[in-house]
């Protein structure tokens, strides 16, 4: 199976890489847009600033390739945002595959949102064989609403999006590449999927 | 609130447990049932579902005599099941004091009967067992499978009168593997007034959480409450303990080890028994990852300028086979060094002297990578105020550690790592005042080091000293204090954790 990382100008796309590895499954981080198109899954990683990411994106072509993709796609963090239809980080309409919209974490809550929160999930599809409340690790001071597309919340000052799904769309809130146990075992079910 | 309802399932008079239904899966809980449910009324319990597994078999209640003395227990109602199929039997158990009996199969085989039951005793007097598999109704024992839906069973006996029901998706029950919420939300969506309980899979708190958000009325746990993976006291623990913690989780204090590491390898002996070599800083690292630690941070002590060369080696060996965040430190002085560190895999740098040569260094790599990448690692000791010093703590700077924190934070770093000069080394619990002012006046994570010698240290930094992560280095590396036991104690001082 060919599993494509999609490389644009973000922080740590070496690190999906590596737990992939752990996995014992090959990767290739491109940009090409024939190779991403290609590929039987494709992941869609990244921490960084989303309006600069979204430009990259645009210049590459690949704000059209992504929300056509018909495989399983997996957006991590940044990724998932700009799969969200706006972000409030620049003021940024994103590709819109999500209806709901990312927005700035306030109150009197420390920002990044950064470490180890637990989550709530139904039991099946890339949480099959997760404990419930499990905890992975979160660093983004951007969050998705809660909304349709919601598949498993967490809490942080408010409820927000910790995953979202959408036919062949997934997408996490957290770095399941840095979240130990749990994190592996929801990207071994994105490779099973 | 929701109802947390133990229940004791009864063969030979002994409080049992199958799993998925199996008599072949039996495990024995209690030998004594009634003793049980004492215990459960002393908790707070005030409802038991009791299942008569072996009247289940025969077709006649096998234990009337334990459920008479389970219902004489004050303060405690009872509903009770299993081989209720005559009219006799059903009588018999509510002379037994039983509040409601439940029925299960008699209501999909013989509902004619059940209607004349409900008409002499009254529909308040039953609970309504429904058993899914498949969408469709299951009975005798989960052996038999109906041609009716969950849909019609439920409106027909809602429209008889029978408002309490549980309901349990065959599958799941005795498994852990969570409720079947998606089912009660649709059952109650499909009929809102109804007395919804759920039966089966509740493997924590969390479970019974969601629960309560999907509405349901009660939950029937067995499996979870006798493995200890639930309290029935649940609903009573305070959701918000000591220092912000909460059984439900939240944002996780976190427990950082810190390895020094010296031409490639750790410097302080670690006392892990089965550890092969224990200076290899990759194998600790996982063995740190495998224990429960949250991050960890490896500073390069390396005095020689060849010798640091191969720090960024290591951070990529690091990088391949650890599964949780990392940051690195020591020795990073310009923009171009913590590139090279990124680029070879490290989640985050932490800055100490560079920062205070070169302030400019934070905004560079924070707009770079992002806030996150950045952690500035401040010295300082406490004289007359706290004045940060660098290289090593051996040269003052004339800074005072609250005002350069806030330059950090206004330049862009992402957390600050504070390590107190007066606490390092003594063991004798970290600079909270110190901490909780950081922490009070700046809106990024800090990070406690320094003077962690006990557990109770990392407790009151994370109370009193409102640190979001408590560094340590000795107490982790010569095994003073494991770290599954600190976070066992810290979970039981009211404090998020997460446990592995």
């Amino acid at each position: 199976m060919e599993i494509v990382v999609i490389k644009y100008n973000a922080g740590n796309i070496g690190s999906v890489a590596n737990a992939l590895d752990r996995l014992g499954q090959a990767c290739t981080v491109t940009d090409d847009p024939d190779e991403i198109r290609r590929a039987d899954k494709v992941i869609f990683p990244g921490v960084g600033e989303a309006s600069s990411t979204m430009k990259y994106l645009k210049d590459k072509g690949l704000d059209k390739i992504i929300p056509a993709l018909k495989q399983p796609v997996l957006g991590i963090c940044l990724g998932m945002q700009l799969m969200c239809s706006w972000s409030e980080e620049g003021d940024t309409p994103a590709l819109g595959i999500f209806p709901e919209k990312v927005k700035l974490f306030r109150g009197s809550i420390k920002v990044p949102h950064m470490g180890w929160n637990s989550i709530r999930f139904n039991p099946d599809g890339l949480y099959k064989g997760l404990q419930p409340g499990c905890y992975v690790y979160f660093v983004h001071s951007y969050f998705a609403e809660t909304g349709d597309a919601t598949l498993a919340t967490c809490d942080y000052g408010t409820p927000f999006s910790a995953a979202l799904h959408r036919d062949n769309f997934y997408a996490v809130q957290f770095h399941p590449e840095k979240s130990g146990e749990v994190g592996q075992l929801i990207l071994r079910n994105f490779i099973e999927l | 609130m929701i109802e947390i309802i133990p229940a004791i399932d009864l063969i030979d008079g002994k409080c049992v447990r199958l799993s998925g239904g199996k008599f072949d899966t039996m495990k024995i809980y209690s030998d004594k049932p009634a003793d049980l449910a004492r215990q459960f009324r002393d908790q707070g319990v005030n409802y038991l579902h009791i299942v008569d597994l072996d009247g289940a078999r025969t077709g006649k209640p096998a234990h009337i005599g334990l459920l008479k003395e389970i219902a004489a227990i004050s303060g405690m109602k009872v509903d009770f099941g299993g081989g209720i199929r005559s009219r006799e039997s059903f009588k018999t158990v509510l002379d037994a004091g039983a509040d409601r009996v439940s029925i299960g199969s008699l209501a999909v085989t013989r509902p004619y009967e059940l209607e004349e039951w409900l008409s002499d005793f009254g529909a308040d007097r039953v609970i309504l067992g429904v058993d899914v598999k498949n969408e469709k109704v299951a009975y005798h024992g989960w052996q038999s499978e109906s041609a009716i839906s969950w849909q019609e069973f439920i409106g027909y006996w809602l429209g008889k009168g029978i408002n309490r029901t549980f309901c349990t998706d065959v599958d799941r029950d005795g498994t852990l593997n969570g409720p079947a919420v998606d089912l009660y939300r649709r059952i109650i969506r499909q009929f809102p007034g109804i007395d919804l309980i759920a039966s089966g899979g509740v493997s924590g708190p969390e479970d019974i959480e969601l629960l309560e958000q999907a509405g349901l009325k009660g939950v029937i746990v067995g499996k979870a409450i006798y493995e200890g993976r639930l309290s029935v006291s649940y609903p009573l623990l305070p959701k918000e303990g000591a220092g912000g913690g909460t059984w439900a989780g939240g944002l996780a204090k976190r427990i950082i080890p810190c390895l020094d590491i010296r031409d490639g390898r750790t410097v302080k002996g670690v006392n892990f028994v089965d550890v092969r070599d224990a200076g290899d800083p990759v194998e600790l690292a996982i063995r740190y990852a495998e224990e429960g630690a949250d991050e960890l941070v490896f500073l390069d002590i390396t005095a020689t300028i060849d010798g640091r060369k191969t720090f960024p080696l290591l951070v990529k060996r690091i990088a391949k086979v650890l599964n949780i965040p990392f940051t690195v430190g020591g020795g990073i002085s310009t923009f171009e060094d913590a590139v090279i560190l990124l680029e070879a895999g490290a989640d985050k740098i932490s800055l100490n002297s560079a920062a205070v040569k070169t302030p400019d260094i934070i905004d560079r790599l924070a707009r770079s990578f992002g806030n996150q990448f950045v952690v500035l690692a401040i010295d300082a000791k406490e004289v007359l105020g706290w004045e940060v010093y660098v290289h090593g703590g051996r040269i003052p700077t004339g800074k005072d550690l609250f005002e350069w924190a806030r330059e950090g934070q206004e330049r862009g770093c992402g957390e600050i790592l504070f390590t107190s000069m007066n606490h390092d080394g003594t063991k004798n619990g970290f600079a909270n005042e110190a901490l909780a002012r950081l922490s009070e006046m700046l809106t990024i994570p800090i990070i406690a080091s320094g003077g962690a010698g006990k557990p109770e240290h990392f407790r009151d930094a994370f109370i009193k000293g409102k640190a979001d992560a408590a560094l340590a280095a000795s107490v982790f590396h010569f095994g003073d204090i494991p770290i599954p036991e600190l976070k066992r104690y810290l979970y039981n001082q009211g404090i998020t954790v997460r446990i592995k």
